[in-house]
């Protein structure tokens, strides 16, 4: 490895807390838990998304899953996926915050089954709930410009566009969205959540400016989990350090690069 | 007896239960779970106050992972 130029340490501030990592990382879908245990110390994400579902009875409160986590000594991020109304969403993110002990919410309220699109009515109704009851809300939405200024409107200091489906893998549909939502609002702290499938799709948001980036599937289904970890640790890393070094101004037209004074046998057309 | 739906099936308990109560007589342990009562938010501290009655949906969630 060739050693890089000695930087800052990169850090930001998103829910209250200050972070050194801006990948932010699922924990569903992995082969084993041991897996998704290594998976995610080795992309050294400081928030893992966990989520509520139906305990069956004779089972103990506690299990095997949420020991690993706590174990990990690093934030959860609970989800509120499933809910279909602000309603839902309201109640799993009340419930969440008694279980895990934390009033983060990842607020996810699904408008379209097949697409697994967010409904943005319902997500905002439940945000502005939300933020009232002292909730720090993470909103999941579409890169639609003015969803997020009604998000911004009731409160949210963080909204999460997505890049495409969620586990669609595809990258960052419409990139140009994403760019005007980062332009409206430089100070609200903006995370690409859902659709990334390829470490360069997290490069590729966090050359946009993005404060962070959400994912799960890209890890958890790579052949290696691990190794693929690591990837996004270092394409995020990369993407960051590509947005402060402040990229060259595309151009129409070929422009050389080596010098073109001395040029050999060159001489003038006629 | 009352007829209840607990996570998505019917079943049945005594009558004149709380939460607290109804959550023993349903053998659920620990405390790692958190619960709604016909899909509003029950706090653990008002479980013994909130009664359980015929008809009435109960949710009962656990940590899992998540995306």
């Amino acid at each position: 490895m060739t050693k890089h130029i000695e930087t800052e340490i990169d850090s930001w501030e998103i829910g209250g807390k200050t972070l050194q990592s801006r990948l932010l990382i699922g924990s569903a879908l992995y082969p084993s838990p041991a897996n998704m245990e290594e998976a995610i110390k080795i992309s050294g994400a400081q928030i893992v998304t966990v989520s509520l579902r139906r305990q069956a009875a004779g089972e103990g409160g506690g299990n095997a899953f949420w020991e690993i986590i706590r174990s990990l000594g690093i934030d959860v991020l609970p989800n509120t996926a499933g809910s279909h109304s602000a309603k839902e969403a309201i109640t799993t993110a009340q419930m969440a915050r008694e279980v895990f002990g934390t009033n983060w919410i990842k607020l996810e309220v699904i408008g379209d089954q097949y697409t697994l699109q967010p409904d943005p009515f319902e997500t905002v109704k439940a945000a502005e709930v939300l933020i009232k009851e002292g909730f720090e809300v993470f909103p999941y939405t579409t890169d639609d410009l003015v969803v997020a200024k009604r998000l911004a409107d009731v409160g949210c200091k963080i909204i999460m566009p997505w890049g495409s489906m969620i586990g669609s893998g595809k990258g960052l549909m419409n990139p140009d969205n994403l760019l005007a939502i980062r332009k409206q609002f430089p100070n609200l702290q903006l995370v690409v959540d859902a659709g990334i499938g390829k470490p360069s799709h997290a490069t590729q948001a966090m050359e946009l400016g993005y404060d962070g980036v959400l994912l799960n599937s890209a890890i958890a289904l790579a052949q290696d989990p691990v190794k693929m970890a690591d990837a996004f640790r270092t394409a995020v890393e990369a993407g960051r350090l590509g947005y402060e070094a402040g990229m060259m101004q595309e151009r129409e037209f070929a422009s050389p690069s080596t010098p073109t004074v001395g040029t050999p046998f060159w001489h003038q057309f006629s | 007896m009352i007829e209840i739906i607990v996570n998505g099936k019917r079943t049945t308990i005594p009558n004149g239960l709380n939460i607290k109560e109804t959550i023993k007589a349903l053998d659920y342990k620990g405390k790692g779970f958190a619960v709604a009562l016909n899909g509003t938010f029950i706090a653990l501290a008002t479980y013994e106050t909130t009664m359980v009655r015929d008809n009435d949906s109960i949710e009962i969630l656990a940590p899992v992972q998540g995306g």
